[in-house]
């Protein structure tokens, strides 16, 4: 890390850092995606680069998922450095098959001769009363598929540091954004850094329970372990940043010191990131130092709602985190 | 709704309690507030209260059973209704050996999930723990959720059994001395109140240096002036005035002049204690409890005598509450009622001193040159050599002596 300032920027200001001192950086960088350019995207997050890097490297896309895909997949075998940009991740169906099918797997069947250097953005998450078609989190598709990495950050520094990374990475990423993080201010040094994929942070430090968050979840869960701490519980949260590949060190020691782990995600629980967590925990050395079942907070079974209520009620907050918290803190204390 | 009977936490520091008796049989319709169990705790043996009316349903707890705070030991039930199905049901930390069982048979309470299972339920961590301290796990009490053991229930038992090991009556030195071969009558485990005597007493005499000190008062004056107080006090407090009453308010009035007799030998301290918490040892059935008269300094020979009453009323009925037998600064033992006429305590700890009391007895002495018949009585103070020196001591007995044969000084 270098060029600490006390500077703090947004989120969504530290993605688009990431991208401008990329495409300055490395002229086969180029973005792709639908509305990206004039109107700078649907959250704005491109905003002003197509005056700066023009129409060749901020390139507009039809309406069509499987198509920014298949160009992006095609421009980085030919040894380009694609971003795309699907403008909500539930768009991402359409894309499924180019990213799982090919993208994935050429550089497995080509023997390692061919590589894609892909990173696709995409905002996930509920909270902006969007309904089911633009809330979901489906982030652990990807992560069950050999071949991709993925990243989802959970402040503005890491944003940004991980889309270097990504960028600069020679296998496609999926690069989870998450649309309530947006807003979200933190300082982010001015010059470029990286953090490299498949490594934890260890957001907070304490000895009574490990919570496992990522993307908004981090920021859900820092603010519950504030709560919790004034109840004498002391909360250590960890962000494992990168879901794929996942940091399992970081996690497991962690648990080993405390003992009790919880597991935070957005997306509804069967077979989500958060399962993925539990067991490595579960499978690790860490099992003889379980003190209390591995507990998951999650979504509900449900598509989210639109109804504001509803939607809050259907994936955790911060309450649900303290509640969880508390309960399997003081469980056989 | 069924209402939980559970073992409540009467003290502080209380983890577990021995449970003596049921009151009401199961199925016995019950009042809010009645008398329904008995629980011997540490400290005294105490009846709790029906939590609710209804019937008594679900009778879990027998006697000897040694069980957590908290556990869930019985129901009331209204009419009509039926006992919840058993969730986190509490099981018994050991039963303790009855007299007509075998002893050293601990038992896990039948009937509980993890019984019928013959699996106990335990975290990964407090089963590794209980290998390594070489814990059984079927032993050890769960506190999570259906008994589950958890780490520091593991870490718990470890540590009391730590503490039972050497017990009292088998220091490491003693001698293995084979026991008689003789007809058992009974075998009575050395439990709850029994227990804590014979530990605190072991303590006592084999950590603080006993000086013992003997005098004879004439009683003369006190017999005189219970016989004309004696009266109007029972009028008004409804309890007769008896010698031990004016023992402890003499008592009370002359210790503050000697704060040695009145202290605590605290690591490597003497406390001397502001105020005269006085500690009257009293025989309850087969046990000793020592009720205590609270800042005694300050009251008068009726309110002394009222609170005594009263505290040795409740002690016999057992429902004292554990803070009104702790914490006693000084403490007389009076065993005249049964004709001793002489004898020396044990201190009770972490008192400096104790009174012995002996029997007033009509005893021929010299006064003036005259021969003379006169009520007498013994006082022997046993007094805690690390603090109190044989001269501190009889300076205290003295004046006591003085203040008995004069007690209208203290009016």
């Amino acid at each position: 890390m270098s060029g600490v300032s006390g500077r703090e920027i947004t989120y969504l200001e530290a993605v688009r850092e990431a991208l401008i001192q990329e495409m300055r950086r490395d002229p086969e960088v180029f973005l792709l995606g639908e509305d990206i350019g004039v109107y700078g995207g649907a959250f704005g997050v491109t905003r002003g680069l197509l005056e700066e890097f023009g129409p060749e490297r901020v390139r507009e896309t039809p309406i069509s998922e499987a198509a920014i895909a298949g160009a992006a997949i095609g421009a980085a075998l030919m040894g380009m450095r694609p971003v795309m940009e699907i403008m909500f991740m539930d768009f991402i169906t359409i894309a499924m098959n180019q990213l799982v099918n090919q993208a994935a797997k050429m550089r497995f069947m080509f023997g390692g001769k061919a590589s894609i250097p892909l990173v696709c953005r995409t905002p996930a998450g509920s909270g902006t009363g969007a309904a089911a078609q633009h809330c979901q989190s489906l982030e652990a598709w990807f992560v069950h598929v050999p071949g991709l990495k993925v990243v989802a950050p959970s402040t503005p520094y890491d944003a940004k540091g991980l889309l270097i990374s990504s960028i600069r990475d020679n296998n496609p990423v999926i690069f989870v954004e998450h649309k309530l993080l947006y807003r979200d201010r933190g300082p982010v040094p001015e010059d470029s850094y990286t953090i490299p994929l498949g490594l934890a942070d260890v957001k907070r430090e304490g000895r009574d329970l490990t919570i496992v968050a990522y993307s908004v979840m981090v920021q859900r869960a820092l603010e519950a372990a504030e709560r919790l701490a004034r109840e004498g519980i002391e909360a250590e949260v960890i962000d494992p940043r990168t879901l794929r590949p996942l940091d399992r060190e970081t996690i497991v020691r962690s648990v080993c010191k405390t003992s009790r782990v919880l597991v935070v995600q957005e997306a509804p629980a069967a077979c989500g990131v958060g399962a993925e967590l539990a067991a490595t925990v579960v499978e690790s050395e860490a099992f003889d130092y379980l003190d209390a079942p591995v507990r998951r907070l999650t979504g509900r079974d449900v598509p989210i709602p639109y109804n504001r209520t509803l939607e809050r009620a259907a994936v955790p907050q911060v309450e649900d985190i303290v509640a969880a918290g508390r309960q399997l803190a003081r469980e056989g204390r | 709704m069924a209402t939980e009977v559970i073992v409540p936490k009467v003290d502080m520091v209380m983890e577990t309690a021995t449970f003596v008796e049921w009151l009401k049989p199961e199925g016995a319709p019950v009042e809010k507030g009645e008398p329904l169990f008995v629980i011997m705790t540490d400290k005294a043996s105490i009846e709790i209260e029906s939590p609710a009316s209804g019937i008594l349903a679900g009778v879990r707890a027998k006697p000897n059973d040694v069980l957590p705070v908290t556990a869930v030991i019985a129901y009331i039930l209204e009419p009509g209704e039926a006992i919840p199905t058993q969730r986190d049901v509490h099981q018994a930390v050991s039963r303790l050996p009855a007299s007509e069982g075998k002893p050293g048979d601990v038992a896990r309470e039948a009937g509980t999930p993890a019984a019928d299972s013959g699996k106990v339920r335990a975290t990964p961590v407090a089963r590794r723990l209980a290998a390594e301290l070489g814990v059984d796990l079927a032993s050890v009490p769960g506190s999570g959720p259906r008994g589950r053991v958890h780490r520091d229930d593991v870490l718990l038992f470890a540590r009391q059994r730590e503490d039972t090991r050497p017990s009292v009556t088998q220091k490491p030195s003693a001698p293995d001395v084979p026991l008689p071969q003789a007809r058992q009558r009974e075998v009575i485990p050395l439990a709850g109140a029994r227990k804590i005597i014979a530990a605190r007493m072991v303590h006592s005499a084999f950590t603080a240096p006993h000086i013992t000190l003997s005098l004879s008062v004439d009683m003369t004056e006190v017999v005189r002036l219970r016989e004309r107080v004696s009266e109007s006090i029972e009028r008004r407090t409804g309890k007769p005035l008896s010698f031990t009453a004016i023992l402890a308010r003499v008592v009370a009035a002359v210790l503050p002049d000697h704060p040695y007799l009145n202290a605590s030998l605290k690591d490597d301290a003497i406390i001397l204690w502001g105020d005269v918490h006085l500690g009257i040892a009293t025989s309850v059935e087969d046990y000793l409890i020592v009720p205590v008269i609270r800042e005694a300094q300050r009251k008068n020979l009726a309110q002394i005598a009222a609170e005594l009453g009263d505290l040795l009323e409740r002690g016999r009925a057992r429902r004292l509450t554990p803070n009104e037998m702790t914490g006693s600064t000084f403490t007389i033992s009076n065993l005249g009622m049964f004709g001793i006429e002489s004898f020396t305590a044990i201190i009770n700890p972490p008192e400096s001193a104790i009174l012995a009391v002996g029997k007033i007895m009509d005893t021929v002495v010299s006064l003036k040159g005259a021969v003379v018949v006169r009520p007498m009585m013994n006082l022997t103070l046993s007094a805690d050599h690390r603090v109190v020196d044989g001269a501190t001591g009889a300076r205290f007995l003295a004046d006591l002596k003085a203040a008995l044969e004069n007690p209208y000084v203290l009016v």
